[in-house]
């Protein structure tokens, strides 16, 4: 085809990167949290390419798990915030220092 | 007949049963808060049939084994018996054997050991009846019987240690058996640790020993008798010899490492009577006749031997003079006789040394249980000067011990006259006069001492409180009837080697067992005039001792006075003013045990606070703490890590994931 | 400039157009909406790589129940626009910034240069397999990953009883 597969990782990557910055410099956990969604979907992506490339259908597998994890994931993590919330009524992720020195 | 390892294990197993019961009646007396006070007669009687059950089956047992050996060897020779039980150790060529050996040396050891060994623990039945550890007494008793008897019996110089080391210890347990007087303990700290100098020379001279001839095996020292090991270097037979004499030094008394002995005397007298004079003394002695051939290859190391023999004798009866303790001269007479018998081995009289093992062994024994007869009758009071007139009140006391007495001050034709003249007969033969002098002079002076104490204490006036006077009585049948036995013995056992030809048993008997030594020939004539002058020299110190010792009348008030004050003898006490100096020192037991404390003892302990307080507690203790320091440190530096927020972990994590990257990337 | 040129172009920009959008977005509600035509890209893009499967996975469980799942807790908690107050650690954000993309340009680095395919392009199917992908990914995860598949299982449902308890209200 004609699309090299190069595009294909480039744009995984990029997609991974802007990821990982929204999870460093976002306060709000929540937007953290889609952030590392965005990470995980991209990693999809380049697990995806790689497979194409290898001919290798075992990454539709790894795929399949990952989805399934971030699954659970998300649902204890939000989970967590819910409680953080009904405790310390923010979820602003500075306010959450206690663990501190 | 029987095998030769139930000898030893006989009183062993009397140990462990007489162990194990007077440990569970003590925890039983002690929760119900009965502390103090001797044992129910029914305990007494237990221990006591164990204790002297199974020394008496043990010398039953060895006797069955040696009197037909000894008739055998005598009329044509008889092979040793060695008995071997397991295999200890192996390596290579080299291997070690738990084994028995019934030969001429062990059974003359083994007849005697047993048989005064039983002697003493029947006199123990009554002497100890008052104590409440007499449950530990006869065990522990029990073990050094079986500690000894694996040092008599043993096949090799290993088991030999094994024996050796265990009577060193039971020695430790028994003088420290009061362990309630700080003295005592100290006293068998003092034995075992002095002991053990000996024992560093002892050891390596087994090594040594291994290393020249291959083996520790008697058989094949024995049979290296007939050959001179001519390759090996003089100067490394010599170093065995003295390590092995070391050991002997160690454990028979010699100079300097006889200071434990008079201190042991802190033990029990029956214990002073089997360990400290009898048995375990002689084990030195017994050591270099075994390894008889071994010296004889280094004729430089026999004379040492002889030398420090003889110096000890005289130097040890120096001090018995002036010691007021009855047990305390006994204990210095013993380690004066043990020189003799190093004098007589160093001259290569083996045989003559063994002799006087063996009679030493009846006299010394009698005297000790008598002495302890006497400190029983005079309710513990052990000093002289508070005794006086015994004679009438303990008559059967009185007369086994004047018995020992002329045998140990030589006279005949009681025992040790033989055996002293047999070994003051050798060195005149060798030639070696100055030591014979040193010989008659020490003899004379074990005359004089011992009836010195004679006199103090049955002759004469009494001297002691009222109350003492009261208590005076002869002892039980338990402890008379092994003093009449051990007189008696002290009487005949001489007349196994009567000199111009009258008995020969002795020397004939152990010849197979000892070196070859050449025979030096003294005519008919010369060594009768030696009998003489040393028979004269020892009538001359007892004269001196009954003059001057006649404790008539008793010193005034002496009844009140304490026994530092009380002079017995205002001869003796002039004749001590006019050596001034020397009598000081002489009175002050040559100031040893000082001199050991100011250039052993004291540099030690300087050395040890040094390191303790020096080196321990400012070094290693400071590597510890600065340790720990730079731990805290370290981690009190990390702790600003710890900052709570998760962006600053995920930051972290970032970081972490771009150093990986860029080593993978550019590596 | 073939179509799919095009097609690419168009969905791989979309996806990182709306991606910024998110990481921009103040209020969480427009983060998610934008991550959902994040995800809409993604998936276009996974149908171009031969997984159209995968693909339908991702928009109905991602889209379609996570990115859900967010909305439902934003609209719990009732959250407003972020706080508008000075980021307290601004060297926390100068240096994620840049060490994240430092990473972002290694990474690119590294992809880039693994992204010669060790098969010939022109070997690959030009057209997309689809009816293939299901019944192979099928038989795998029943075979090799079978184990994996049944721990996954497991997971999702202490997953479940986790979140279950966590958000439980006390019980005063």
């Amino acid at each position: 085809m004609s699309v090299p597969p190069a595009a294909f990782l480039a744009a995984g990557t990029i997609l991974f990167v802007i990821g990982l910055v929204g999870a460093l410099l976002k306060r709000n956990a929540l937007s953290i949290f889609l952030s590392i969604e965005l990470m995980m979907n991209a990693v999809n992506l380049l697990f995806l390419t790689y497979g194409r490339m290898r001919g290798d259908p075992s990454s539709h597998v790894i795929v399949f798990f990952v989805i399934a994890i971030a699954a659970a994931e998300a649902a204890v993590g939000l989970a967590v915030f819910v409680a953080l919330f009904r405790s310390r009524q923010t979820i602003e992720v500075d306010r959450v220092n206690l663990l501190k020195w | 007949m029987t095998s030769l390892w139930w000898i030893p294990v006989l009183p062993l197993l009397g140990f462990v049963v007489n162990g194990a019961v007077a440990l569970a009646s003590s925890s039983r007396r002690a929760r119900r808060g009965e502390r103090g006070g001797p044992l129910p007669y029914g305990e007494r009687l237990f221990h006591g049939l164990v204790g002297v059950g199974t020394v008496g089956a043990s010398g039953v047992l060895a006797f069955a084994a040696l009197v037909p050996w000894t008739q055998q060897s005598l009329a044509g020779g008889a092979l040793p018996v060695v008995e071997t039980v397991f295999r200890w150790m192996f390596a290579g060529d080299f291997s070690v054997d738990v084994a028995f050996r019934l030969d001429a040396l062990s059974a003359l050891m083994l007849s005697f050991v047993t048989f005064v060994g039983t002697l003493i623990h029947l006199y123990s039945v009554g002497y100890m009846q008052e104590e409440e550890g007499y449950g530990r007494y006869f065990a522990f008793l029990n073990l050094f019987m079986f500690a000894m008897l694996t040092l008599v019996l043993g096949a090799n110089l290993p088991v030999l240690f094994i024996g050796w080391e265990g009577v060193g210890l039971c020695s430790y347990l028994l003088i420290g058996y009061y362990y309630d007087k700080d003295f005592a303990v100290a006293a068998g700290k003092k034995a075992f640790v002095v002991n053990r100098v000996g024992d560093v020379g002892f050891v390596l001279g087994i090594f040594g020993v291994l290393a020249l001839f291959g083996t520790t095996d008697f058989s094949f020292l024995e049979a290296a008798r007939h050959q001179i090991v001519s390759d090996t270097a003089p100067l490394s037979v010599y170093a065995v010899c003295l390590l092995l004499f070391l050991g002997a030094c160690g454990k028979s008394a010699q100079v300097p490492l006889y200071v434990w002995l008079p201190d042991a005397m802190a033990g029990p007298t029956p214990v002073s009577a089997l360990i400290h004079a009898a048995t375990m003394v002689t084990a030195g002695v017994y050591l270099v006749a075994r390894t008889s051939t071994v010296f004889v290859l280094a004729p430089d190391a026999m004379t040492l031997v002889a030398w420090v023999g003889a110096g000890t004798a005289i130097f040890a009866a120096t001090i018995g003079l002036a010691q007021n303790d009855i047990k305390k001269v006994l204990a210095y007479s013993t380690v004066s006789q043990l020189g003799y018998m190093f004098l007589a081995c160093g001259v290569g009289a083996f045989a003559a040394g063994m002799f006087h093992v063996f009679t030493h062994a009846f006299f010394k024994a009698c005297l000790f249980l008598g002495s302890g007869s006497v400190i029983h009758a005079m309710h513990h009071e052990q000093d002289m000067r508070k005794m006086g007139g015994l004679a009438p009140r303990v008559p059967q006391t009185f007369r086994t011990m004047l018995v020992a007495t002329l045998a140990i001050s030589g006279i005949v034709p009681l025992a040790g006259f033989f055996s002293k003249d047999q070994i003051l007969g050798s060195v005149a033969a060798a030639g070696q006069w100055t030591l014979y002098a040193v010989g008659v002079l020490t003899a004379a002076m074990t005359a004089f001492y011992m009836f010195r104490l004679v006199r103090m204490t049955f002759a004469g006036e009494f001297r002691g409180t009222h109350e003492q006077e009261h208590h005076v009585h002869e002892s039980p049948a338990t402890m008379t009837v092994p003093l009449w036995i051990l007189a008696a013995g002290s009487a005949v056992a001489g007349f196994i080697w009567v000199p111009f030809g009258v008995s020969s048993l002795l020397p004939r008997f152990l010849a197979p067992a000892l070196a070859e030594v050449p025979e030096h020939e003294m005519s008919h004539g010369a060594e009768l005039g030696l009998m003489a002058l040393s028979l004269g020299a020892a009538i001359a110190g007892i004269a001196l001792a009954v003059r001057w010792y006649t404790g008539r009348p008793a010193p005034e008030h002496a009844a009140h006075k304490p026994a530092e004050e009380i002079v017995v003898s205002p001869a003796a006490a002039a004749f001590c003013e006019r050596t001034g100096a020397l009598g000081t020192m002489i009175k002050n037991k040559w100031n040893v045990d000082e001199g050991i404390e100011a250039v052993v003892l004291g540099p030690f302990r300087s050395i040890g606070r040094f390191l303790w307080k020096g080196f321990d507690a400012l070094f290693i203790d400071g590597i510890a703490n600065a340790s720990a320091f730079l731990v805290e440190l370290t981690g009190d530096l990390l702790r600003f890590f710890t900052t709570g927020n998760v962006r600053n972990y995920a930051l972290g994590f970032t970081l972490g994931v771009l150093f990986l990257v860029a080593y993978a990337l550019f590596r | 400039m073939t179509a799919e040129l095009l097609l690419f172009a168009f969905a791989a920009g979309l996806a990182i157009a709306f991606a910024l959008a998110m990481v921009v977005e103040k209020t969480p509600v427009r983060s998610v909406l934008s991550l959902v035509v994040t995800f809409f890209g993604i998936t276009v893009l996974a149908v171009m790589l031969a997984a159209p499967f995968i693909a339908a996975i991702i928009m109905i469980v991602y889209a379609g129940a996570i990115l859900v799942l967010f909305l439902f807790v934003i609209m719990l908690l009732n959250l407003n626009e972020e706080a508008r107050e000075k980021d307290s650690r601004p060297v926390q954000r100068v240096l994620g910034l840049v060490s994240a993309l430092a990473l972002g340009g290694l990474l690119l680095g590294l992809t880039l240069r693994a992204g010669k395919p060790p098969v010939e392009p022109s070997a690959l199917p030009g057209r997309i397999p689809a009816l293939d992908e299901i019944p192979l990914v099928g038989r795998l995860l029943f075979s090799d990953y079978l184990f994996a598949f049944e721990a996954v299982a497991v997971l999702l449902l202490a997953a479940a009883v986790g979140a279950l308890i966590l958000s439980r209200r006390r019980m005063d």
